[in-house]
């Protein structure tokens, strides 16, 4: 049995389907075979940063409702062999959802896959709780904004009542990413410090990504940051994916200012 | 001529049993000596004496005057004493009832509405209600809003929250960095710091 990965945040624009293109994507270049489901039904992203936008034939509505077979509808990525996608319906809406249905496809995946990684969909209501319903952990992304942390903290108060192992007596592991850091201003005070986020939210941290122009561009042209060697967001999904195969990887400090030549010299004329 | 008039406590007794008699005497010594102990029946000398040991005062044979109330405080001292041993475990009992310690996070959107005392000692979340009729003592920081209507309560809140005591706001400002004890004296909502630190353990 794979792991059931929900990815969550509460709001919506926080990096929830970039940080599921991105770690699918590093936990397939760990050599893990890894499945990423678009649960967003009605309002499919993740097959645009995925690249994969001209090869969706069927979507997970279909496979549900037994139209076609579970293979049909799985796309391999041309950019790593252990990489699945199952692609969310475009035209249906969420409400179509039910839950014995979402159980049998999920097992099916997780019977076939090391990690089964599912996308929500933004809000709390019934698009998210069927998301979250059977996984075994999740990943929560906050950005570090007021607004971000009260939502993801409500999204974790409703994991914490709503999803089947709860309700089975044990519990849903929660990650914590957080997403977009700038270290000038987290420095200057503009932004929540990550150690304040913790203990709001007190769950664990498996990573923080710093904010990256390069994030925009490469989610416009379908190929996620993580093959982006240079990039530091890219090394943050890295370590992330290495971190969530069980391997131990340090937090690196992504959060204090770069003293390198060039600000030396700016900070001089200043 | 000059009179008083008083009214005094009577056990009236049937005398049967002469070591019935001394062994309920006995037991029951503190709650009669100062009675005046009227005896119906023969006194024999074991009992004479034992009454003049005990000091107690008493009269034998004589007919007293008949009150509404007679012979009632005999029977009931006993069942009275048990009613007032109950109430106080009722009372006990509802007051642990009532006492609730929590040690959970209070996430945003949790309502918990809380009928007697709360100590809680975890943190409270920025869109988490609490509702207490009792005293309240949080020891973590508070972001969300409390609702108390207890005699005091004691925390420690940032700006973001919401508290109000007996329906009235109370100023954040106060409430910021160190514990705060907030009572209701003479209908004023008195805020006093909790100087020394405290360690929970």
């Amino acid at each position: 049995m794979g792991i059931v990965l929900a990815v969550i945040s509460g709001k919506g624009g926080v990096g929830k389907t970039t940080t599921t293109a991105n770690v699918g994507l590093g936990i397939a270049m760990n050599g893990k075979k890894c499945v990423v489901v678009d649960f967003d039904i009605g309002q499919r992203n993740l097959d645009m940063i995925l690249g994969l936008e001209n090869r969706v034939v069927y979507d997970i509505i279909q496979v549900m409702d037994e139209e076609v077979g579970l293979k049909q509808a799985l796309i391999k990525s041309k950019m790593d062999d252990n990489l699945y996608f199952l692609a969310a319906s475009q035209t249906k809406d969420k409400t179509v959802l039910d839950s014995k249905k979402i159980k049998k496809l999920i097992d099916s995946l997780s019977d076939e896959f090391e990690f089964v990684i599912l996308d929500a969909p933004a809000g709390i209501e019934s698009g998210y709780e069927h998301t979250i319903e059977f996984a075994d952990s999740a990943i929560i992304v906050v950005n570090p904004e007021v607004s971000s942390i009260r939502d993801a903290d409500r999204a974790i108060g409703i994991l914490d009542s709503k999803s089947q192992k709860v309700k089975d007596g044990s519990e849903v592991k929660k990650y914590l990413i957080i997403n977009r850091i700038n270290a000038e201003m987290v420095q200057s005070g503009e932004m929540l410090a990550s150690e304040d986020i913790l203990d709001i939210l007190s769950i664990p941290l498996i990573g923080k990504i710093p904010e990256d122009k390069g994030i925009v561009d490469a989610s416009n042209q379908g190929k996620p940051i993580i093959l982006d060697k240079k990039s530091p967001a890219g090394q943050a999904y890295r370590r992330i994916s290495t971190r969530l195969c069980g391997e131990i990887v340090d937090l690196m400090d992504i959060e204090s200012v770069k003293s390198g030549f060039l600000t030396k010299i700016k900070g001089i004329f200043q | 001529m000059q009179t008083k008039q008083f009214s005094i406590k009577v056990c009236e007794v049937n005398l049967i049993d002469e070591s019935e008699f001394i062994s309920y005497f006995n037991k029951n010594y503190t709650l009669f000596k100062n009675h005046l102990i009227s005896i119906n029946g023969d006194i024999s000398q074991k009992i004479e004496e034992y009454l003049n040991e005990k000091e107690l005062k008493y009269i034998v044979n004589i007919e007293l005057p008949k009150t509404k109330n007679q012979n009632r405080v005999n029977k009931n001292i006993t069942p009275v004493e048990s009613k007032e041993n109950k109430e106080l475990k009722e009372l006990e009992n509802k007051q642990k009832k009532s006492f609730t310690v929590l040690d959970t996070l209070i996430r945003s959107g949790r309502e918990l509405n809380i009928e007697g005392d709360l100590l809680l000692l975890n943190r409270v979340n920025s869109g988490a209600t609490i509702t207490t009729d009792g005293n309240l003592i949080i020891t973590k920081i508070v972001d969300g809003s409390i609702r108390c209507n207890g005699n005091f309560m004691m925390l420690k809140a940032s700006s973001k929250a919401n508290i109000i005591f007996h329906d009235v706001e109370v100023d954040n400002s106060f409430l910021k960095e160190r514990l705060n004890r907030v009572e209701l004296k003479n209908n004023e909502i008195i805020v006093t710091p909790v100087l020394k630190e405290i360690n929970w353990v």
